[in-house]
C-alpha cells in the first residue's frame, strides 16, 4: 500500500481545510475542544477507504425506493455555536429534502403519508403524548397569564398618571379660583366698595352653595349603619340571605354596628344648637356642690 | 412464509446455487422470471445482475456495554425503536477482547452490522458503528445527546415507517465522509418490504455535517389533511416539519478496516479525547498554588538581589 505517499497527501489537505474552519470560526465549541492544529501522526489511508467503500456499497443500480436518501445543498457554512441557526439550517434541509423526495414518490405513485384512518403503533406512546400535550398547554396558559399581568400593569400605570394629571388640573383650577378671587377683592377695594349693596350677594355667591358642607347628610343609607364611614363595606364579608339584609335595614335605621365613638361626637352643628339646652339642670346641680 | 422466502433470497443473494436448486419448484411468484436469469448470470458477477434482484437485507445489531448510564442507554433504546430491521442485545463487557465477542455475537445473531454503544466514565459515550463480517467500522464519540422522551420534542410518527434520509452535500468532500455516508444509509434505512416497516412515509432524518461532526435529526412529517381527503393534496407548501428525537452528535475518531478491528484508514487529526480535556481544565486548576509560591519565592529571590538603599533619614525623628 502507498501508505506514505497517502499521508502527505492528506496532511495538505488537512491543513488545507483547518485554515478554511479557522476563518469561519475561531474555535470555541462549549464541550469538545480540537487541536488547533491537525496532529502530525494521524492516519488517512484514502485508497484504503475508496476500496472499502466499493467493498460494502450497494450496486450503483440500486432504484432509489430502497435508498430513500436525498442529498441536499447546504446553501453556506453554519456556524456550529448559534443553536438557532444549525437547528434552521437542519430544518431546511430536512424541508428541502423532503420536498423532493415528495415528488418522487408521487411521480412513482406511490403513498406518502399515513392516511387519516390509518392506525398503527407510534414511535411514541399515547401517555407520552398526553404528557407533551400537557406540557404544552401549560406553557400556553403561562403566557396568556404573564400576558395578563403585563397589561394589567400597564392599564394601572395609565390610570395613575391619568389621575396625576387630573389632580394637578384640579389644583390648577383652585388656585386659578383664588387668584381671581383675590384679584376682585383687590379690584373692589381700589374701586373703595363701590357697590355696598351687592356685597352681600356677591359674598354669598362666594359662600358654598348651601352652606352646609361640614353637615352629616342625614340621609339613610340602607344596610349602613350611621357613623360608619366605610360605607357600610366592612360589613359587606356578613352580608348573606335574606334574614341578614333584614337585619342590616333595621340596624341603619335604629342604630346598630357602626363606630360609636363617631356617633357622639359634638359636631359644628351639635355645638351651636342651644335648642336642647338645659339652662335648669346645670344650675341645680351647682347647687347641689354648694 | 415469511420464513421461506427469506431462505431463498439469501440464497439469491449470496448466489448458492445448491439452495437455489431446492428452491425453484415454488408456485409461481412474480419474480420468478428474473430468478432464472439469476442462475445464468451468478458468475459474471455484473452490477446489471444485481439491479432486478436487489434485496435490501441489511439486520442490524445495537447493544450497549456494560455499566451504561440511563441517558445514553434511553438514547439506545430510542434508536431501536426506530429501526425495526434491528436486534437488541444483552450488554456486554466492554473489554480490550470485546471486538472478537462482538463479532461473534454479530454472526451468532445473522446481524450484518452493528451498533455498539460504550460508555466509559458513566460520562462519556462512543458509538461504534460496524459492518460485519469484514468492515469498516467507525468509532465516533458522541456528544450533545437528547433522547426522545423529552417534552420539548413534539412530534409523533409510526413506529417502523421507513423514514427519508437526507444527507448534507458535504458528505461528497471526501472519501471519509463518502463511506460514513455509505454505511449510515445501510445502517438507518429500513429495508424496503421489512415485515415490520409500514408503508408509510412520514418522517425524515437529517445527516448534516458541521464543524465535521454529523449531527443527527429525526422530524415528523406533518400536512394538514383535509376533512374527507384521506390523502393530502398539494401539500407541498403546507408541509411542515415536527422533531420527533432524538438528537446527537457524532464525531468520528478512527475508522477501522475490519470490524470491530483491522488496520486504521482513517484518524481524526482534530480529534482531543475527553480524558484529555478533563485533565486539561484540572491541571489549569491544579497550577494555582504552585504559581503563587512559585511567585513568592521569585520576589523573594528578586528582593534579596536587590536590596534597599539604606534610609538616610530613617531615624530622622526618633529623639
Amino acid at each position: 500500500m502507498a501508505v506514505p505517499l497517502d499521508n502527505v497527501d492528506s496532511m495538505i489537505d488537512d491543513e488545507r481545510e483547518d485554515m478554511g474552519e479557522e476563518m469561519s470560526s475561531s474555535e470555541s465549541e462549549q464541550d469538545d475542544i480540537r487541536l488547533a492544529e491537525p496532529s502530525k501522526n494521524a492516519v488517512y489511508n484514502r485508497d484504503a477507504i475508496i476500496d472499502k467503500l466499493g467493498d460494502i456499497s450497494w450496486p450503483e443500480s440500486v432504484e432509489w425506493i430502497h435508498k430513500l436518501s436525498i442529498d441536499v445543498d447546504q446553501e453556506q457554512e453554519v456556524d456550529v455555536n448559534d443553536d438557532l441557526a444549525r437547528e434552521l439550517a437542519f430544518y431546511t434541509q430536512a424541508l428541502e429534502g423532503t420536498r423532493q423526495a415528495f415528488e418522487k414518490l408521487q411521480s412513482m405513485g406511490l403513498p406518502f403519508l399515513r392516511p387519516a384512518d390509518y392506525y398503527a403503533e407510534m414511535v411514541k406512546t399515547d401517555g407520552h403524548m398526553e404528557k407533551v400535550k400537557g406540557r404544552l398547554l401549560a406553557e400556553k396558559r403561562k403566557m396568556e397569564e404573564a400576558e395578563e399581568r403585563r397589561k394589567a400593569r400597564e392599564a394601572k400605570r395609565l390610570a395613575k398618571e391619568i389621575q396625576a394629571q387630573k389632580l394637578k388640573e384640579r389644583a390648577k383650577q383652585k388656585k386659578e379660583d383664588i387668584e381671581s378671587v383675590k384679584k376682585w377683592r383687590k379690584q373692589r377695594q381700589q374701586s373703595g366698595f363701590a357697590d355696598t349693596g351687592n356685597d352681600a350677594d356677591a359674598d354669598a355667591a362666594f359662600d358654598f352653595e348651601d352652606g352646609k358642607v361640614f353637615q352629616r347628610s342625614n340621609k339613610k343609607r340602607p344596610g349602613v349603619a350611621p357613623g360608619d364611614r366605610s360605607g357600610g363595606k366592612a360589613r359587606q364579608a356578613f352580608g348573606k340571605g335574606k334574614k341578614q339584609k333584614k337585619r342590616d335595614i333595621k340596624n341603619s335605621k335604629f342604630g346598630f354596628g357602626g363606630k360609636k365613638g363617631l356617633k357622639k361626637q359634638n359636631t359644628a352643628d351639635t355645638t351651636n344648637d342651644y335648642g336642647k339646652f338645659k339652662k335648669r339642670a346645670f344650675s341645680e346641680n351647682k347647687k347641689r356642690k354648694r | 412464509m415469511g420464513r421461506k422466502r427469506k431462505r431463498s433470497e439469501s440464497s439469491e443473494l449470496v448466489a448458492r446455487p445448491k439452495k437455489e436448486d431446492a428452491a425453484p419448484e415454488r408456485p409461481a411468484r412474480t419474480l420468478l422470471g428474473w430468478k432464472d436469469k439469476n442462475q445464468v448470470t451468478d458468475e459474471v458477477e455484473d452490477s446489471n445482475v444485481h439491479s432486478p434482484i436487489f434485496r435490501n437485507k441489511e439486520k442490524v445489531l445495537v447493544t450497549c456495554s456494560r455499566r451504561i448510564s440511563y441517558r445514553y442507554r434511553h438514547l439506545m433504546l430510542n434508536l431501536v425503536s426506530l429501526l425495526p430491521h434491528c436486534k437488541k442485545d444483552n450488554k456486554v463487557e466492554s473489554k480490550e477482547t470485546k471486538g472478537a465477542t462482538l463479532n461473534e455475537l454479530v454472526e451468532l445473531k445473522n446481524c450484518s452490522s452493528c451498533l455498539f454503544f460504550e460508555c466509559r466514565k458513566q460520562k462519556d459515550l462512543y458509538l461504534w458503528m460496524g459492518k460485519c463480517p469484514n468492515g469498516p467500522s467507525v468509532k465516533f464519540l458522541v456528544s450533545a445527546v437528547h433522547t426522545m422522551e423529552e417534552l420539548k420534542l413534539t412530534g409523533n410518527h409510526l413506529k417502523g415507517s421507513r423514514p427519508l434520509l437526507t444527507f448534507s452535500s458535504n458528505f461528497e468532500k471526501d472519501a471519509h465522509w463518502k463511506l460514513l455516508k455509505e454505511m449510515l444509509l445501510q445502517i438507518f434505512e429500513i429495508p424496503k418490504d421489512h415485515r415490520k416497516a409500514k408503508p408509510f412515509h412520514d418522517h425524515v432524518f437529517v445527516f448534516s455535517i458541521v464543524d465535521d461532526h454529523i449531527w443527527f435529526r429525526n422530524y415528523q412529517i406533518s400536512v394538514h389533511h383535509n376533512e374527507s381527503d384521506k390523502l393530502p393534496r398539494g401539500g407541498l407548501d403546507k408541509m411542515t416539519l415536527i422533531e420527533v428525537g432524538p438528537r446527537f452528535c457524532l464525531n468520528p475518531i478512527k475508522i477501522f478496516g475490519g470490524s470491530f478491528g483491522g488496520p486504521t484508514l482513517y484518524q481524526n487529526p482534530f480529534y482531543v479525547s475527553p480524558n484529555q480535556i478533563r485533565a486539561l481544565e484540572k491541571k489549569k486548576k491544579a497550577g494555582k498554588f504552585a504559581k503563587k509560591v512559585k511567585a513568592k519565592t521569585k520576589r523573594k529571590m528578586h528582593e534579596m538581589a536587590n536590596p534597599l538603599e539604606p534610609d538616610e533619614f530613617a531615624d530622622m525623628w526618633k529623639d
